[in-house]
């Protein structure tokens, strides 16, 4: 489960240019489903992805991660609760690489290098030994059949064929949370029924699964759990609070 | 234990892929980085092989020479001080020594003409350094012409030509018969340039030294650690010259470093939100930037000795023996000994990778430190 009580983002804070992206949002998000944020550009849902993956802090409110993080994170009472807003950017950084995979809305894959090595980065400062990471980062690509790529380098991919390398470089350190931002943008109808099936599937592995769209192919889903609708950055329908 | 090992290898095979990526960047900038090293590595190996290259010619050196002045220059010294020298405790021996310069104004170059001991050279006969015999074009068995005091033609049989082993100090030598010297230059006899003396105790030389100069006013007694002190300070002098003409290099090379580094492409900054976004902490990014600088770094270090080694040691550095073997129309043809010490590669190392690390570790932190959303935002 993860609970966002009151949570709020400023940017440029006390400056003439400040605005607010995210007003006092409270929300549950139910482990194991699919969650859609569903709105207009610049309603907020960007910034929300943004807080509960660990890549920014809120400027107010708690975001809570239950039972989600690994056990090396998960607080001394033996809850396996973490509030994450409150952490230092060394464990912030560590609960982003285990327990969150993100699938951005240019892909934001690394140019110049192969495909191969774009799904092998998160795993790099784990540490993890060379072989069982490019092991896995095959079974990925292959997954996603695009394991005839490996070797090449990922410029001359097509948009669909770049998302799914983005898909399998979110996955490979087995996070337990999925997150996509606008995941569809860039692809045609085919293409984004696909992508939902790749969701479906993680869905069906118990991997929770948090899309920001305003693709109707995405929140009209019948895989779709849950819709939130945001607006202005408040939640305007959907979404229970914790 | 492991991991850490295994965690530095994935970063350092990015970083290595990094480098190939941004080919003609990095490249210019070793190219730039290999010319500095090899410029300020030449200079200081070449001025600490002459040092010690006048060291080793200095240890046959007389331990005090004894000059006469008159009106506070240098002027002939009359052989019988020499006795009275000799009489004094301590001294092992004193030897008359004659020599002068001569200007050849055919090719505009000093010659340094000596007498040699006793009846080692027989008269009309003259052993010539190797740049006497290329600027005049002699060989042994020609003939070389001088003109005396009065402007009349002397000729020498050249008997032979010095090694070019010995050209630091003997490039522009010629080693006549004393009675051939006097002749040319019309001294008179009874007078030497100065007298070598010899000292059984080196302890003793500054007391002998008093006693030479409290017995004979108008002499000037010149100690042999005097003479290494002019050396080193004529070497350290021109090697000076040289090294603020490379500071300049070198700050211009800071600048460089620090532009290349500090204009991080949009693409850079986007790769480092990338990585921050998919897990990378601040101090990974910092890793791998700093396995990317020592990568550039010691390989231009590493290419830069060599080549600074190769072009002192193997081609008697061709770039720099005009400004740092002497100003003049002979210059000294030979092959310096290697001489590198541990403390002039580890200054060499500071003065060349310790500039480029501060200018490329500080803008990479400064972009390593935003926020990984900015990936999301792009």
């Amino acid at each position: 489960m993860i609970e966002l009580v009151q949570v709020s983002k400023s940017f440029n804070a006390g400056k003439a240019n400040q605005f607010t992206a995210v007003r006092e949002v409270s929300l549950a998000i139910a482990p194991g489903r699919v969650t859609v944020l569903k709105g207009p550009s610049g309603s907020g849902k960007t910034t929300l992805l943004t807080l509960i993956g660990c890549m920014a802090r809120p400027t107010s409110g708690r975001i809570v991660l239950r039972g989600i993080a690994p056990a090396s994170f998960a607080g001394p009472d033996g809850t396996g609760e973490i509030e994450i807003t409150s952490l230092p950017e060394r464990f912030l950084t560590g609960i982003r690489r285990t327990t969150f995979g993100f699938i951005f809305q240019q892909f934001n894959l690394v140019r110049g290098i192969t495909v191969l090595e774009n799904v092998m980065l998160p795993a790099y400062p784990t540490g993890e030994a060379h072989g069982s990471v490019r092991r896995r980062a095959m079974e990925l690509l292959e997954l996603f059949n695009v394991g005839r790529h490996a070797s090449a380098p990922v410029d001359r991919l097509s948009g669909g064929e770049a998302q799914r390398v983005a898909i399998a470089r979110a996955l490979i350190n087995d996070p337990a949370i999925v997150i996509a931002d606008e995941p569809t943008a860039h692809l045609d109808t085919g293409l984004s029924r696909e992508f939902m099936e790749i969701a479906g599937s993680f869905k069906a592995a118990g991997k929770t699964i948090l899309i920001a769209s305003h693709d109707p192919i995405v929140f009209d889903s019948p895989l779709a759990d849950a819709v939130v609708e945001m607006r202005d950055g408040r939640v305007t329908r959907g979404g229970s609070a914790p | 234990m492991n991991r850490t090992i295994e965690r530095h290898r994935h970063i350092i095979d990015f970083a290595l892929s990094s480098l190939l990526r941004r080919k003609g960047k990095n490249l210019s900038l070793l190219a730039v980085y290999v010319l500095i090293v090899f410029m300020i590595g030449s200079v200081m190996f070449f001025i600490q092989a002459l040092k010690r290259e006048a060291a080793l010619i200095l240890q046959g050196a007389p331990d005090m020479v004894v000059q006469r002045l008159v009106a506070g220059r240098q002027d002939l010294i009359p052989v019988g001080y020499g006795d009275k020298i000799g009489a004094i405790r301590g001294v092992s021996g004193v030897r008359p020594r004659l020599w002068g310069y001569y200007y050849d104004p055919a090719v505009g170059a000093n010659y340094t003409l000596m007498a040699a001991d006793g009846d080692r050279q027989a008269p009309g006969t003259a052993v010539i350094g190797s740049g006497v015999a290329a600027t005049r074009r002699l060989a042994q068995g020609d003939f070389l012409t001088l003109r005396d005091y009065s402007g009349e033609p002397v000729l020498l049989e050249v008997a032979g030509i010095m090694p070019y082993a010995s050209d630091l100090v003997a490039a522009d030598l010629i080693v006549m018969a004393e009675s051939d010297l006097r002749a040319l230059f019309n001294l008179p006899g009874g007078s030497a340039t100065d007298l070598a003396v010899a000292v059984r105790n080196p302890r003793e030389l500054a007391t002998i030294a008093a006693k030479i100069a409290r017995q004979f006013p108008d002499t000037r007694p010149i100690l042999k650690s005097e003479i290494l002190r002019t050396y080193d300070s004529i070497f350290d002098w021109r090697g000076g010259m040289v090294v603020v003409l490379l500071a300049v290099a070198v700050l211009s090379f800071v600048i460089f470093a620090w532009d290349k580094a500090t204009g991080l492409s949009a693409e850079e900054r986007k790769e480092i939100g990338i990585l921050k976004s998919i897990g990378w902490e601040t101090g990974d990014v910092l890793l791998l930037k700093f396995w990317e600088g020592t990568v550039i770094s010691l390989s231009a270090f590493l290419a830069g000795v060599i080549l600074a080694y190769g072009h002192l040691f193997f081609f008697s550095a061709p770039l720099f023996e005009h400004a740092l073997k002497g100003w003049a129309v002979i210059y000294p043809r030979f092959r310096l000994t290697p001489a590198i010490d541990a403390y002039q590669l580890a200054v060499l190392f500071v003065l060349t990778v310790v500039p480029y690390t501060v200018a490329t570790i500080i803008p990479s932190w400064q972009a390593a430190t935003v926020d990984p959303d900015a990936a999301m935002r792009s």
